[in-house]
């Protein structure tokens, strides 16, 4: 199968996730009204389909380590903040949910979410059985939304004072990027199943071929997907906890 | 005169090289340009006067801050496209199997051909017009292979086998030298690479495959005999001496035809030969050889019989 | 004390015998931050010639093709010490005293958090400098190169202890960055005068603390190789040595990891000194205050992900390749837009053109081209052909001397009235600038052209190719006016000194806290401090009219971070780089198959029962911090003594494991997975054992009795921070030599 065929053809009409995402939307809606910030549901929920019926996400099931990192940089850290931008300035939490409102489960959750599923008896369950990979998704959704609340939580005072977030984003940067050198280094499979694909759309030769995309190539751009497009992330999401320091007429801290 | 200028390219590699260099230098100098211009007309519109008060407090302006975000930020996406197009330009995938290995030592290049198992030193003949697939090795420290105007440099890594391609437009001697500091006579681990015409290739090629020249005179078959038994071939080789195969050292079957000695610092006659026969640490303090102390006589024998391993 | 009785004193304590051993114990004693950073400088100023004089040597060799002038060794020494000494003994001490004098006043603080740890940290330099040096008379200086790459740096290939002499000095000046850096975090965070919100803080101030933090994260990296390349030296290790399965490609991810930070962290204060310094001489505030300090932060967070663009032709692979470039050339954004907002500072302006002033130009320029020879560096393609040519050295050395030294020569001139009370002179001066303007550019512009032409770097001599001669010869002429320039200004130096002009309190009408002192300022720093509602406080003093818009608000008595607190989290947080490329650097070498012992041979559930007992005395340290703060004296103590009896325990359960493996012959030198495993085990095992001492100091104070104070409370609880980490390092080691193994 060529490029060209590949990309037009392979989208997966998946009527669950679908129905999903409509429901989502309706939901949204019901709860919220007008109070909220539609946009930014709309577009955390498109990403998702896209990311799951879309040429791309075959590439993420079972042929491409690299593509399905970019999976997960979406459902960790991309479709999450969209989410939490997207709701109105009055939700609040209930208990017993505000216990994951601490800062440091938050940065274990978003921290966790990355190296866990790499683990390669996890990565492996992931990418073969279905049942497992609706776990993988669903958990990497909710810890990654965990992670962001203490950014960017509807109401300035559930979310860290910019400087300690600055801290708790650079280092929640710094603990993936080790796990991104550790991919993009190891001289061995950290997901075996994308060492040998299951080619059920004959695309396995074009991906070798005129991509050029070796198994060991492919875990290399892995790796280095969540080292720097990820850091970028990061480095977006700490200037603008910088641009909201600056703008704020916040009373500081200070010895007076 | 030979000259190594990489503004000079001559091979699709090192053109590809240039291709980029030439609108990056552009770029970067109509930015030079843009920013002094700026400063000096700040220097020339804004000077203080003793005495005068201070003026508007301006604190910024968020539109230009913007602005002058993203412009860079295009410019750096618009400079990587086309690094990323000379990139493969000047260094596609290597072939499966190389044409040429050049494996540093200190201080000298080793150059082996795996097709025609030529086996020489320092000198890289090639045929003009073909793209050759280089592996280059290390047997001890880090080197670098650089000849400019053919080519990206490239580390000979110990253990860590690289690739290049070598190609060569048009006829010529092209100079290039070792650019990763490896020790004492670092900078004297010249390369040179002599493309010619493939007819005239295969010719030094014929010839590199003949074993060393006998000797033919008294005078150069006691220099013969004196390579046998004076340690020397405990690190070089001469195809066709008995016992002489190691190659620590560089090999020295057709050592006469070449136009440089020791990688480069003096030119090959046979006053230099003898030379640096009589004391290679003097020409080269630091290089692998030691001094032997021979006698005069002695020299003259064996830089002869040297000399006439064409 | 103003001015003159810094100068009367002075004469007095040199003429009278007794006061002089008075006054020379009060210098080697002082733990005064503006002592301590005029000891800074002053020793920087002697590397300088020091450094200063093996360029001269370098560019005299290097003048006509062939010259036989040096030995091949002796240049190959003298540059590599001209590197290493520029970079840590004169770059770092300079920046950093600059940083100890100003930034304590610009905060409106007595000191900094740490006197005794400011000292100390000063002290590591000269101790340094001195080993580093000492190596010329046991052996030779080394000969590798400022980054000393294996294989050549190891025993194999250079056999003299010079590189021994190199690794550990650097590791000692490391130590004392590291001190410098956690002190200026813990005082920025917690002894901010009144009114002084970070979002008030000068850049100065503020580019300094940011830079900080590049400090923690990059050094402890250093550290771990150089504690890696000695193990190879030194105890035949395996790290860097292909021919016994190491990698010398692992030496060059290390070293860069922490070497281009490295080149932040010096140039970081060159920008903070001209974010300073060029609004004042254009009277006018700086152009985009929050974009100079958010670009900061995105240059330091940037610069610990961009040093593979120093490895592009090692053969990383096309991904990391192009990975490297995108990172390095994002860099340049931030960068581009302070040089952009310095210029903007300028426009609309009323210039004076003093000194400081025309330093700043001529780094704006000079660092504009430094700024666009660097992105052509991060252009793969291009630096295939410029990286390790003179290109390169005209790079960086249009970063390091046309940019960073000329913001010293101008900070010099600019704070020299603050600490000594008179003006530097003014034309001699400008003899110090233009001398250095006509030098530096003579000597290093050539050098771009000469790259392009194909002469590499470090080359103790070169054929007479065409061009190269009379280029090399520029490039030399160059350095006596630089010299010329140097001479000048340490002339300048000791002239005003004695002679100056009297500067009181604010000679250049500028506005930030230092200013609002006398010069130089009295032992506490200031008898009283202005209102601080702004950027710039003195301004709004003197222009009531007009005062800057009011930063943030004062809100009432709000406790900042305790400083023994911050102090003991930055420690942490650099730890984490040191052990962090110890755990990567084993896991590197997990991965590669070899003969010899591996994790088969540790006795993982006997590891587990002591990792248990460090584990438990986390919780025992805890019960005895509970302890404390309700004053229960004989609980705290016992508590106390079960932790270090656990930590013990620990320790000699380790011991333990080692003696088993020396038994059956498994060492350092075994293999990769011995040499690797001892360690980064070795490592942890010393931090716990510093830990216990530690400890054992607080059960002995404890034991004295005077531990009522809020003070021992805040110290014995940091310890207690760095106690837990210790368990969490251990918890990583445990997952990833002890248990990895087995669940593969």
């Amino acid at each position: 199968m060529t490029t060209y065929q590949f990309v037009t053809t392979a989208w997966t009409w998946n009527s669950i996730l679908l129905t999903l995402g409509a429901v989502a939307f309706v939901g949204y809606f019901l709860a919220f009204g007008q109070r909220g910030r539609p946009l930014y549901f709309a577009a955390a929920i498109v990403l998702f389909l896209l990311a799951f019926i879309s040429p791309f996400s075959v590439l993420a099931n079972g042929y491409l380590f690299s593509a399905h990192m970019l999976q997960h940089i979406l459902l960790v850290l991309i479709v999450p903040a969209l989410l939490l931008l997207s709701l109105p300035r009055s939700f609040s939490l209930r208990p017993p949910l505000t216990y994951l409102t601490h800062p440091l489960i938050g940065w274990i959750a978003g921290v966790s979410a990355m190296w866990l599923w790499h683990a390669p008896t996890l990565c492996n369950a992931a990418a073969t059985s279905r049942t497992v990979s609706a776990i993988q998704t669903t958990s990497l959704l909710i810890m990654g939304s965990v992670f962001w609340w203490q950014v960017l939580a509807p109401r300035e005072a559930q979310r860290l004072s910019p400087p300690a977030g600055i801290v708790y984003l650079f280092t929640a940067c710094a603990a993936c990027s080790v796990l991104g050198i550790i991919l993009t280094f190891a001289p061995v499979s950290i997901c075996p199943v994308y060492q040998h694909p299951v080619d059920q759309l004959g695309i396995l030769s074009t991906i070798r071929g005129s991509w050029g995309l070796t198994s060991d190539r492919d875990q290399q751009i892995g790796g280095l997907l969540m080292w720097v497009p990820m850091c970028a992330i990061y480095v977006t999401a700490i200037l603008a906890q910088l641009a909201r320091w600056h703008s704020s007429p916040q009373p500081e801290q200070s010895n007076a | 005169m030979q000259t190594s200028n990489a503004l000079d390219p001559q091979s699709p590699q090192a053109r590809a090289i240039y291709d980029l260099a030439i609108p990056s230098t552009i770029i970067f100098a109509l930015i030079f340009v843009i920013v002094t211009g700026a400063i000096i007309y700040a220097i020339l519109s804004f000077r203080g006067r003793a005495g005068e008060p201070d003026p508007k407090q301006i604190p910024g302006n968020r539109n230009v801050e913007i602005a002058w975000t993203i412009i860079p930020f295009l410019i750096v996406v618009l400079l990587l496209v086309m690094t990323l197009s000379a990139m493969n330009r000047a260094d596609p995938p290597p072939a499966p199997s190389p044409d040429l290995v050049v494996t540093g030592h200190q201080f000298w290049w080793q150059v082996d051909y795996p097709g025609s198992r030529v086996i020489t030193a320092n000198e890289i003949h090639i045929p003009t017009g073909k793209p050759l697939s280089v592996r280059l090795e290390s047997k001890d420290v880090l080197h670098e292979f650089w000849v400019p105007e053919l080519t990206r440099k490239m580390s000979n890594v110990p253990g860590q086998p690289n690739h290049i391609w070598l190609q060569a437009d048009k006829p010529g001697t092209y100079i290039g030298q070792c650019s990763e500091f490896c020790g004492t006579q670092h900078a004297w681990m010249r390369i040179l690479v002599i493309a010619e015409e493939p007819s005239k290739f295969e010719e030094w090629q014929r010839a590199q495959l003949q074993p060393g020249q006998a000797p033919t005179s008294d005078s150069t078959a006691k220099g013969l005999a004196l390579f046998q038994t004076s340690t020397c071939i405990n690190c070089h080789a001469i195809r066709g001496v008995a016992g002489a195969d190691l190659r620590v050292a560089p090999d020295l079957t057709h050592v006469g035809s070449r136009r440089q000695l020791a990688a480069g610092i003096i030119e090959n006659t046979p006053a230099n030969m003898r030379l640096w026969l009589k004391s290679p640490q003097h020409i080269k303090p630091g290089a692998l050889m030691p001094d032997f102390n021979f006698t005069d006589e002695q020299l003259n024998q064996l830089s002869a019989y040297l000399s006439t391993l064409q | 004390m103003n001015g003159t009785t810094t100068i009367a004193e002075f004469r007095e304590a040199v003429l009278d015998p007794a006061k002089r051993r008075h006054y020379q114990l009060a210098w080697l004693s002082t733990v005064d931050h503006k002592r301590i950073a005029v000891l800074y400088m002053l020793t920087a100023l002697v590397f300088f010639i020091i450094g200063g004089v093996e360029a001269l040597f370098i560019r005299l060799q290097l003048a006509v093709p062939n010259n036989h002038f040096l030995q091949p060794d002796t240049f190959n020494q003298l540059f590599t010490m001209h590197g290493t000494t520029m970079i840590f003994l004169v770059v770092m001490p300079v920046v950093f005293g600059l940083a100890n004098y100003v930034l304590p006043l610009q905060i409106g603080a007595r000191d900094m958090a740490f006197p005794r740890l400011n000292a100390f940290g000063f002290w590591c330099v000269p101790f340094g400098g001195i080993l580093l040096h000492f190596s010329v008379l046991a052996g030779g200086a080394p000969a590798v190169g400022w980054f000393a790459y294996a294989p050549l740096s190891e025993t194999p290939y250079s056999s003299s202890p010079g590189v021994d002499y190199w690794a550990v000095a650097i590791f000692v000046l490391g130590i004392g960055s590291l001190s410098f850096a956690i002190n200026t975090i813990a005082t920025v965070i917690s002894l901010r005068g009144p009114g002084m919100t970070m979002r008030r803080l000068p850049l100065f101030t503020w580019i300094n603390f940011v830079n900080a933090f590049i400090i923690i994260f990059a050094l402890p990296v250093l550290n771990a190789g150089l504690a890696m390349i000695l193990i190879d030296r030194l105890l035949q290790g395996h790290f860097f040595l292909p021919f016994r399965g190491g990698s010398p490609v692992l030496w060059q991810h290390i070293f860069w990891a922490f070497g281009h930070p490295e080149v932040y962290i010096l140039a970081l204060p060159a920008f903070a000194i001209v974010s300073e310094i060029i609004p004042v001489f254009s009277r006018k505030p700086i152009f985009g205050y929050e974009f100079v300090a958010a670009s900061s932060v995105a240059i330091a967070v940037l610069s610990l992900g961009v040093w593979g663009h120093h490895m592009f032709t090692v053969g990383m692979g096309r991904p990391l390749d192009v990975f490297f470039a995108i990172s390095s050339m994002l860099i340049a954004i931030p960068t581009g837009v302070k040089v952009l907002n310095w210029t903007a500072t300028m426009l609309g302006g009323r210039i004076r053109f003093d000194v400081p002033m025309l330093c700043c130009i001529a780094f704006l320029i000079q660092f504009l081209v430094a700024g666009l020879t660097g992105i052509s560096h991060a252009s793969v393609a291009l630096d295939w052909q410029t990286k390790n040519s003179y290109f390169l050295v005209a790079h960086f050395h249009f970063v390091a001397v046309g940019a960073i030294v000329f913001a010293v020569i101008g900070a010099i001139q600019y704070w020299f009235p603050k600490m000594t009370g008179r003006m530097m002179s003014e034309s001699l001066g400008r003899w110090t600038f233009w001398l250095m303007v006509i030098g530096f550019n003579m000597t290093f512009v050539i050098q771009h052209f000469l790259g392009l032409l194909g002469m590499p770097r470090r080359v103790f001599t070169y054929p007479d190719l065409p061009h190269w001669g009379w280029m090399n010869m520029l490039s030399t002429a160059g350095v006596f006016f630089m010299s010329a320039s140097a001479l000048i200004l340490v002339w300048n130096l000791a002239t005003s000194f004695f002679r100056g002009k009297g500067a009181g309190d604010n000679p250049w009408d500028a506005w930030t806290l230092e200013w609002a002192t006398t010069s130089p300022p009295p032992h506490e720093n200031f008898h009283a401090l202005p209102p601080i509602r702004s950027r710039r406080p003195l301004w709004d003093l003197a222009n009531p009219d007009r005062p800057d818009p009011i930063v943030g608000e004062n809100s009432a008595a709000v406790t900042l971070p305790n400083h023994n607190k911050i102090g003991i989290l930055s420690f942490i947080l650099s730890e984490t780089g040191f052990f962090g490329t110890l755990i990567l650097a084993y896991l590197y070498f997990y991965g590669r198959p070899e003969a010899g012992p591996g994790p088969k041979e540790l006795d993982v559930p006997r590891t587990l029962v002591f990792s248990v007992c460090l584990f438990a005395s986390s919780f025992t340290f805890w019960r005895s911090e509970v302890a404390l703060t309700k004053q229960r004296r004989g609980s705290m103590l016992g508590w106390l003594a079960l932790t270090i009896l656990l930590g013990g325990v620990f320790l000699v359960g380790q011991g333990t494991e080692y003696w088993k493996l020396f038994q059956t012959g498994v060492d350092l030198s075994t293999n990769m997975f011995s040499t690797s495993f001892f360690t980064l085990t070795g490592f942890h095992g010393l931090h716990v054992l510093l830990g216990l001492i530690a400890l054992l100091i607080f059960l002995w104070l404890a034991w004295e009795g005077d531990f009522a104070s809020d003070r021992r409370e805040s110290a014995f609880k940091s310890v207690g921070y760095y106690w837990h980490f210790v368990d969490v390092v251990w918890v990583f080691v445990l997952l990833t030599v002890y248990i990895l193994p087995l669940v593969q």
